[in-house]
């Protein structure tokens, strides 16, 4: 497959559309405002419309013309660029994921679009390679080969690898489907609904200033007595709304949801409109987070999340991509021993010692107290109800005590922590890129310590942070961690 | 035990150098106000409260936190990892193996240069790490020794 190809002619189209939906704010702006209608430029944009349009559009089949791709000596070529020729070269083993996804537009005529990510480099567009539309068969072609050829780099390289490949090959290709209740439990389950509601309020917070509202009510003081009870209900049926929508977008998002697992890579798909397919090599993983957020714990689900050292400015949720979107607390081991055996699920983690606490419970009061105290002065006799914020900001406090922990289990060492959700985080010594230990005066009298490991994640570093375990034990995995001898 | 290098003596002068200018602005800002309170009878508490912040923001960043910092600061560069202390209350200890270093860069401002020292910045592929105000010749020779061991692998990132 050495020969230059070009994409579906509907690549011309989606691009020329993609030009004008960038392009459209300024041309309305210029049409709004642009006229002078006493001039003899009289509606001069209604001439120029269609001149804007035909060289958008003669720009688009130029640059479809002008791109090209091949795969060559290792290499996926792409040539492109109408008025600047653009090459593109990249190494097979730089590819970091590739990312096949199908748009409405290459839906109606059965392409896709295939996305090779690399380790993102400084620009925005630079990170990757977009083929816009080709035909299935084409994508598989690519995919093929590129693995093909990544193989038997491989094997060239090492032949020590070999008798391991052969042990893998016998295990069959796993296969994991989410199920359409969890499914809908994990969308029902999602923090999805916080993000409409917001939007929501600053929709209405809008027309609040936009509104009367008071000179209204005034008037109808009448109305007001009744309306309280209206405007309660219409308040939560607009939450009742925003929460469905929320629901439904993500099981629109996450529909179909499938992992399978082949002898060196995942290969994710999901999606019920747009369909998303992505693949990781497994050596590219940087790191795997178990999260359970703050509703599913109590319920026993965790989701699981790949980091993986892909992804590009442009596209932030495909940094760290859900491997198990919802699962049962207590299949997580297994699955993550059939899917990335190469992370360790032990069952013994070292916990905080029982005097963290007392500094847990300090960090939250010493913001909540001056509220509390705030409240009780100024806000009687409401105010009193603060008082509740005490047990509650300390049920907080010892729910964060008891996440945190840690375990080291040969190369890989394990950190739990709590933010909102708990987060248990997987990371291999080699993967870590910087491990930080912090002390301050406070946790020095009490011989405590805050521990961190960074790895990359997308674009940047994701850390795994523990507050306030023992400071021998901070000392070990610094130990553990450094290469001094 | 702690990493056995210190950075240089003149940090100390280039941060209460630094130090002088901000709290030099402040005081611009607290004169200003006496000024207009003299002029528009504004309370006297306003300027009276801005002299005491600025006189404790002088005491602080030109004499106390510049010599807790530098006390602090320490750092060792091995030849397997770069080990970096820092911090004023919080003491904060960084372990950067040398495998994960992407590059290294040198740089100075111009109060630096005055005094003839540099800025080591190690950066791996998530983060990046400074070594403050090091003599010009030795942060050369750090970057160079750096550079020359640190090799990220081709399969890890």
């Amino acid at each position: 497959m050495s020969e230059p190809k070009r994409l579906h002619p509907v690549a011309a189209v989606s691009h020329s559309l993609r030009t004008l939906k960038e392009a459209i704010l300024p041309i309305i702006i210029f049409f709004v405002f642009g006229g002078n209608r006493d001039s003899k430029w009289d509606f001069i944009e209604l001439y120029l419309a269609p001149v804007v349009l035909i060289t958008i559009f003669a720009l688009g089949v130029l640059s479809w013309m002008r791109f090209t791709y091949r795969i060559e000596e290792g290499e996926l070529r792409l040539e492109s660029g109408v008025f600047i020729r653009k090459k593109r070269y990249i190494r097979f083993e730089r590819i970091q994921s590739i990312d096949v996804s199908e748009g409405i537009l290459q839906r109606l005529f059965g392409l896709v679009q295939l996305k090779v990510e690399t380790a993102g480099s400084s620009g925005a567009d630079q990170a990757d390679a977009v083929l816009s539309a080709i035909t299935k068969q084409e994508a598989d072609e690519i995919m093929l080969v590129l693995s093909e050829e990544k193989k038997r780099r491989l094997m060239d390289l090492n032949d020590i690898d070999e008798a391991d490949g052969e042990s893998e090959r016998e295990i069959p290709h796993r296969v994991f489907q989410m199920p359409f209740k969890e499914l809908f439990l994990m969308a029902a389950t999602s923090g999805g609904v916080g993000v409409v509601f917001s939007g929501a309020m600053a929709f209405f917070s809008q027309f609040e200033e936009m509104i009367p509202y008071k000179r209204i009510f005034k008037g109808l003081g009448q109305f007001v007595q009744t309306g309280i009870l209206f405007i309660i209900l219409a308040v939560i049926a607009g939450l009742l709304i925003a929460y469905i929508i929320a629901t439904a977008g993500i099981v629109m998002k996450y529909a179909f949801f499938t992992v399978k697992k082949t002898e060196d890579e995942l290969i994710i798909s999901r999606g019920l409109m747009e369909r998303r397919q992505l693949t990781i090599p497994l050596k590219k993983i940087q790191g795997i987070r178990i999260t359970e957020n703050i509703i599913r714990q109590p319920l026993g689900f965790a989701s699981v999340i790949v980091e993986y050292a892909g992804g590009s400015v442009m596209d932030k949720e495909n940094s760290q991509v859900m491997l198990f979107p919802l699962i049962k607390k207590g299949r997580v081991a297994l699955l993550l021993k059939e899917f990335v055996p190469e992370f360790e699920t032990g069952e013994g983690m070292a916990e905080l010692p029982q005097r963290a606490f007392l500094r847990y419970l300090f960090r939250q009061w010493i913001i909540v107290l001056p509220v509390v105290a705030g409240c009780l002065l100024f806000l009687r006799p409401w105010g009193y109800a603060a008082i509740l914020l005490l047990p509650l900001s300390a049920g907080w406090a010892y729910l964060c005590y008891r996440s945190g922990g840690w375990s080291i289990t040969g190369d890989q060492l394990l950190l739990r922590y709590r933010f909102l959700s708990q987060e248990t985080l997987f990371v291999k010594k080699r993967r870590i890129q910087v491990l930080e230990s912090n002390n301050s005066w406070f946790q020095g009298r009490k011989q405590l310590a805050t521990i961190s490991a960074t790895i990359k994640s997308g674009l940047g570093p994701r850390a795994g942070r523990v507050v306030d375990l023992e400071l021998q034990d901070a000392e070990d995995i610094k130990q553990w961690f450094s290469l001094k001898r | 035990m702690e990493p056995k290098n210190r950075i240089s003596d003149n940090a100390l002068k280039v941060w209460r150098i630094t130090g002088f200018f901000t709290s030099l602005f402040g005081w611009v800002i607290t004169i200003a106000v006496a000024v207009l309170t003299y002029f528009f009878d504004w309370p006297n508490l306003i300027w009276a409260a801005l002299v005491i912040m600025s006189i404790a923001h002088t005491y602080l960043f030109i004499f106390l936190i510049p010599s807790i910092r530098w006390k602090r600061w320490r750092y060792e560069v091995r030849e397997s990892e770069i080990e970096i202390q820092s911090g004023l209350i919080i003491i904060k200890r960084t372990l950067v193996p040398m495998s994960r270093v992407q590059h290294v860069d040198t740089k100075q401002g111009p109060v630096l240069r005055r005094y003839d020292l540099a800025t080591v910045v190690v950066s791996t592929a998530a983060t990046s790490h400074e070594i403050p105000a090091l003599d010009t010749a030795e942060a050369d020779d750090i970057r160079y020794f750096i550079s020359t061991l640190a090799k990220v692998e081709e399969e890890d990132v």
